[in-house]
């Protein structure tokens, strides 16, 4: 099951390169293999019991010797992840067929291979596995946003490309170094390493991933010269394997002793990305940029909760990360929609969108409140839960925290009047029409998950981490 | 076995084979560094040799007739370039050789 | 029973979705009934809840119902569960009733605006919140109901989101909220942690383990949630921006609901206040200030919506200085007598603004009473009622307040003579307001408007009045259609008889209903009831006639204190307070970190490395020097290295 959620994007993948299609066929075929996944998740998800620690395993040796085996499997909370990865990747085709891309063939299958690497980044359970699948997903984002990317595409890919695999370098030696050590690079065969040298190549490999400041110098350009339905999986999906990779390796394969003394400096980076990102989201000038910096923030708020290392705040964080990565989703799709009907979202030239235009009003209100964490919102839930995580180890990260929730009100709230209020701008003139079937198509079944889910985060909060396991944790959270 | 101490021929040998690298270090002249390089290259048959007359072995022996046949070999090519350059008239000096520079 | 509160809370809620859905294939009339009509199923379910509980023994009156798990993870869970009890279904038909009423009167107010059907939509959402606010059972779902009524309100009030101003003052709104949202966020964490639980039953029993610093900085944490939602100093800048949302707006959200939840929420804490008591007598000190100062900046204020946002702002001042000195009862019974006579005081001056085609400045007006004499009496009813005089509703009710604070011992009585103060600045404000716009002879503007040959609003206040009412085929008769005269006669009359439900010592079905749930911590005596009505009465009346003096009878000029007046007119300052503190240095610290931090480490680290790359390739490619006796050195060198190293290791 689980390798059949691998293998079919990479086969679909094969077989749009390999066919002469169309580009219309190219995509529809792409389209219909992405929703084939979708449906093949749901399937797991009916099959799933979230009582049990890994399931839906698959395992096959690879390289004996050294203890290297193809070894996949879900998790609760990579489960959820995984979902997350399946429907934004959908929604994120499904654009790129609305957009007509051009050279559609390669540019579909580099999506399809794109979500198979992801997928197979959150079920990998061996080290060598996990890394090859990392690096998997680097090679078709370099070339979606090399290629088909904005003005300024050529240096940000090369930017995004340089920072990932300097981390992915130094992962690749604490691999090597722990998988020796243990003797087995398998996750669940292998104990936990004391080593602080090798914990710091994961993390640094996760910090540029998420990205946790001071690492990154890549967002901003990336997200910004992105197509957006890559901006899309960039920063909804992609992000959130660093989540994983976090979770999986940094967290439970190494000493307690070992993380609670890096527990500080951690959070103390991820607090000020919160605040550092929030405030220059704050001050942005255009809708990507500001869903750039949002996401930087939000990634912050996640890895405080992962590092509070109790119930709540591990829970918020998996919460979180499936809220925002529908979340950021949605907004980059605006975005892009935006940009198709004005040539751009920079809110100087943007305004008074609201006015005839329910639908896209609608739509967009409805995610920007939610993406402020409105009470009553996933995200809200989310946050919640993390603070409310984070407040034991200190109350001043609470504190923090809280803040933020003023902060992200209001450069959200600027966000949502830069396009929608006021009058007018240059770009948004009358010919641009109210949201389509076809757009709405997109956007509406994104923004209903994330209804359903403020409606009942417990679906997936209460079912990321089966009982015991949390509290293992929090036994290994008693001073 | 008769003679003198097998240090005396490591020694020289050794002498040898420094006037060999000084050569090739210190003099412009093609045909001089070359003629230095078949110096360090006898200077080291000389200490195989030796060397297996003290082990009475043969393997030093045969390793050295293998170097006089590379050595032979290289003096071929290295002439072989020295007369090129000549025949274009060019200066036979090693330093003006700078083309392939980083 | 039970049913009657979940059918209360969702009717709402279904009624906003089905507007939403249903979009331009509904007139926009049919909008504002589908939204009125669920205001009103709400208002039935409420009803029966109220029946149900009557039915039972005061003691037995508490219903938890849990409809689904909303948040858990192993450990720590929280339902989405409902509360029925005397003080939520209080609330719930007070919420439902007035607010059903109001949306009633938005069908007339709102008739003509081309986006009519989204703000039926927001305001059976804003009902919905509410409700969610006042039926919840635990403290996250409070929260939850708490940022969405803020929601709602941003909403609202940036309805006619063309207005740059209404969009700024929705902001405001919001974002001041968010900042008590925040704090209470904070409180429920130490809760969470010192007592495992946020339902409020078991929280309260909890919090007594607490050590008293973490109990004072849980209930200030609630305050500043309060203080944030019922628009008390400090946080009190937005209340007055917020009337630029439509008049129904202000008269539900800002006057009788929204505004009134900080009070309910320290009634519905008030185990963890007692546990606190400083911040429970912050509270009530708090209260005083405010309702002194919003007392003293509606004397100034010129245009009609303000004045009575003000007085707003002061009569929950009341409220908190009720409940917070204990005299829970009291300050609900003040929450809903005013629900009544402010509501009315906000549609009686929705009627004039609507005849006036949006006109709002009192200056203009004047005589208004000529032309519109049945909101001349509806007006006037719930100006008597504000200020207290017999036997109106406000009368019964703040006047128990104040009979509590002078029961309160020293600090309390203190504060009496601030509330004392305060009924002499009330009377002297409304008064003001009443006397400039419906008496004398009438103005220019409104003998433009007279007998309803209003046409198209004028060209003169264009942009104050655009997407303001704008008038279908109004009723030339009459002072409006029957859909806003008929709430505002109900509400007159409730305005005259609402409290006769609270009669000191002779009867009090009011205080007894809500006893089990919030036991007040002090009973005025005879005496003191007494005199506190009697003092507040006398005082009242001062005012009154002050008024009459300056703005009445016009005999007197009003005495000229520039710097006083100048402060007020600029509400003492505190906007340029909180800008200066707030705004600004986030605004530069940003600019600061993205020219310091942000340039540098984008541009600089990929130009940085690149740089750095081709340094290093020029510095080791001097090693290429092309000189052959160079690469030959090299390699003796590194020889004679090597067999060195090799005879070192033998």
């Amino acid at each position: 099951m689980t390798t059949a959620l691998i293998l079919l994007p990479l086969a679909a993948a094969l077989v749009v390169w390999m066919l002469p299609l169309s580009g219309r066929a190219a995509g529809a075929l792409s389209l219909a293999a992405a929703l084939a996944e979708v449906v093949l998740w749901v399937v797991a998800l009916f099959r799933f019991d979230f009582q049990r620690d890994l399931q839906l395993v698959d395992r096959h040796s690879w390289f004996s010797d050294l203890e290297v085996s193809y070894h996949v499997g879900f998790y609760g909370f990579s489960f959820w992840l995984t979902g997350l990865t399946v429907v934004v990747s959908a929604a994120a085709i499904g654009y790129a067929v609305w957009a007509n891309r051009e050279r559609a063939r390669a540019y579909h299958g580099l999506m399809l291979f794109l979500l198979g690497a992801i997928v197979g980044v959150f079920t990998a359970q061996d080290l060598l596995l996990f890394y090859v699948f990392f690096e998997a997903m680097l090679i078709p984002i370099y070339v979606l946003v090399g290629v088909w990317g904005g003005p300024r595409r050529v240096r940000a890919t090369a930017t995004f490309v340089i920072y990932t695999m300097a981390g992915s370098l130094l992962m690749l030696a604490s691999i090597i170094a722990f998988g020796i050590t243990q003797g087995t690079f398998d996750l669940i065969d292998s104990g936990t390493s004391s080593n602080t040298w090798v914990f710091l190549g994961f993390l640094v490999a996760f910090a540029v991933k998420a990205p946790l400041f001071p690492f990154h110098g890549w967002l901003v350009d990336a997200y910004r010269e992105s197509p957006p339905e890559v901006a899309a999986i960039l920063s909804g999906v992609v992000s959130k394997a660093a989540v994983y990779g976090l979770l999986r390796i940094a967290i439970a394969k190494f000493d307690v002793e070992l993380v609670l003394d890096f527990q500080s400096t951690i959070l103390a980076l991820a607090a000020i990305g919160l605040v550092y990102g929030s405030l220059l989201a704050f001050r942005a000038r255009d809708v990507r940029t500001v869903t750039a910096y949002s996401s930087m923030a939000q990634m912050g708020l996640i890895v405080m909760g992962l590092f509070s290392l109790n119930e709540l705040g591990v829970n918020g964080a998996i919460l979180q990360s499936v809220a925002h990565g529908l979340i950021s989703a949605t907004l980059f799709l605006l975005a892009g929609m935006l940009e198709q009907r004005g040539g751009t979202s920079t809110f100087a030239d943007l305004g008074g969108l609201a006015r005839g235009r329910p639908a896209l009003a609608t739509i967009l209100l409805t995610t920007g409140v939610i993406a402020l964490a409105v009470p009553g919102s996933v995200a809200f839930a989310g946050e919640f839960l993390i603070l409310a995580g984070i407040y034991p180890i200190g109350w001043g990260w609470a504190v923090v925290g809280a803040a933020s929730i003023v902060l992200a009100a209001m450069y959200m709230l600027r966000l949502i009047s830069a396009v929608l209020h006021w009058r007018r701008g240059p770009a948004a003139t009358e010919a641009s029409r109210d949201l389509r079937p076809a757009e709405l198509a997109l956007l509406v079944p994104l923004v209903g998950l994330l209804l359903f889910l403020s409606a009942w985060p417990a679906a997936v909060s209460e079912r990321s981490f089966p009982l015991r396991v949390q509290t293992d944790e929090a036994e290994a959270q008693a001073p | 076995m008769a003679g003198p101490e097998i240090t005396w021929y490591l020694i020289v040998s050794a002498i040898l084979f420094s006037i060999g690298t000084l050569g090739v270090l210190l003099r412009r002249s093609p045909l001089i560094v070359l003629l230095s390089l078949e110096i360090m290259l006898n200077a080291s048959n000389l200490a195989l040799i030796s060397f297996a007359r003290l082990h009475g072995g043969h393997d030093g022996q045969i390793f050295a007739l293998a170097v006089m046949a590379v050595a032979a070999s290289e003096v071929v090519v290295g002439l072989g370039l020295i007369v090129a350059v000549s025949r274009r008239r060019l200066t036979l000096d090693v330093d003006s050789f700078r083309v392939l520079r980083g | 029973m039970i049913q009657g509160a979940w059918l209360c809370l969702f009717a709402p809620l279904a009624g906003a979705f089905a507007i939403t859905v249903m979009g331009d294939s509904i007139t926009r009339r049919t909008a504002g009934w589908i939204s009125t009509l669920s205001v009103f199923v709400a208002f039935a379910g409420a009803v029966v809840s109220f029946v149900g509980l009557l039915g039972e023994s005061p003691g037995e009156r508490e219903h938890l119902s849990t409809a689904w798990t909303w948040l858990s993870t192993g450990s720590f869970k929280i339902g989405m569960t409902l509360l029925v009890d005397p003080l939520s279904v209080l609330m719930m038909l007070i919420v439902t009733g007035v607010g059903g009423l109001i949306v009633l009167y938005s069908i007339g107010y709102m008739d003509g605006d081309p986006e009519e059907r989204r703000y039926f939509a927001y305001m059976s959402f804003f009902v919905f919140s509410m409700l969610m606010l006042v039926q919840a059972g635990n403290f996250l779902l409070l929260l939850v109901g708490w940022g969405l009524v803020g929601l709602a309100s941003y909403l609202l009030i940036g309805f006619w989101h063309e207005r740059a101003e209404a969009v700024a003052a929705a902001k405001k709104a919001f974002i001041m909220n968010a900042a008590g949202d925040a704090t209470m966020a904070l409180a429920f964490f130490v809760l969470i942690w010192q007592t495992g639980t946020l339902e409020f039953a078991e929280a309260f029993v909890g919090a007594e383990g607490m050590s008293s610093t973490l109990l004072n900085l849980v209930a200030l944490g609630l305050l500043g949630g309060a203080v944030a939602k019922s628009a008390q100093i400090p946080l009190h800048t937005w209340l007055p921006d917020a009337m630029e949302g439509p008049t129904p707006v202000s008269a539900l959200i800002h006057a009788a609901t929204m505004v009134t939840a900080g009070v309910y929420l320290i009634v519905r804490a008030h185990p963890l206040f007692e546990l606190a008591p400083s911040i429970q007598d912050l509270a009530a000190g708090l209260g005083a200030l405010t309702l002194l100062v919003a007392g003293f900046i509606a004397l100034v204020q010129t245009d009609i919506k303000r004045v009575i946002a003000y007085s707003t702002m002061s009569q929950i001042g009341y409220m908190f200085l009720g409940v917070g000195l204990g005299a829970y009862g009291n300050g609900m019974f003040h929450l809903m007598t005013h629900a009544f006579f402010k509501a009315l005081l906000f549609m009686a001056a929705g009627l004039v603004i609507h005849h006036l085609a949006g006109e709002q400045d009192i200056r203009r007006m004047g005589g208004v009473r000529r032309v519109m004499p049945k909101t001349f009496v509806a007006f006037l009813v719930g100006s008597l009622a504000l200020v207290g005089i017999p036997p109106l509703s406000g009368f019964f009710s703040k006047d128990a307040i104040l009979a509590s604070a002078l029961a309160s011992g020293g600090y309390g009585q203190l504060l009496f003579a601030a509330g004392l103060l305060g009924t002499l600045l009330t009377g002297l404000y409304t008064f003001r307001l009443f006397f400039v716009v419906f008496l004398g002879r009438p103005s220019e503007l409104v003998l433009q408007h007279a007998q309803g040959s209003h046409g198209r609003p004028e060209e003169e206040d264009a942009s104050r009045t655009h997407g303001k009412t704008a008038h279908g085929e109004t009723a030339s008769h009459g002072e409006g259609p029957w859909t806003m005269t008929v709430p505002v006669a109900v509400l007159t009359v409730l305005a005259v008889i609402g409290g006769w439900l609270q009669i000191p010592d002779v009867w009090h079905p009011f205080g007894d209903w809500l006893h089990d749930v919030a036991e007040p911590l002090v009973e005025p005596s005879v005496t003191q009831d007494l005199v506190a009505s009697a003092l507040a009465v006398g005082l009242g009346l001062v005012g009154v006639g002050v008024a009459w003096l300056f703005y009445g009878a016009r005999s007197r000029e009003l005495p000229r204190v520039a710097g006083v007046r100048h402060a007020l007119e600029h509400k003492l300052y505190f906007d340029e307070l909180y800008d200066l503190v707030f705004y600004r240095p986030a605004v530069w610290m940003a600019g600061v970190w993205r020219r310091t931090i942000e340039e540098p480490l984008i541009g600089g680290s990929i130009t940085g490395v690149s740089l750095g790359a081709r340094r290093a390739g020029g510095v080791l490619g001097e090693t290429q020097t092309g000189y052959l006796r160079s690469y030959a050195l090299a390699i003796a060198a590194a020889a004679a290295v090597l067999v060195v190293v090799f005879l070192a290791v033998q």
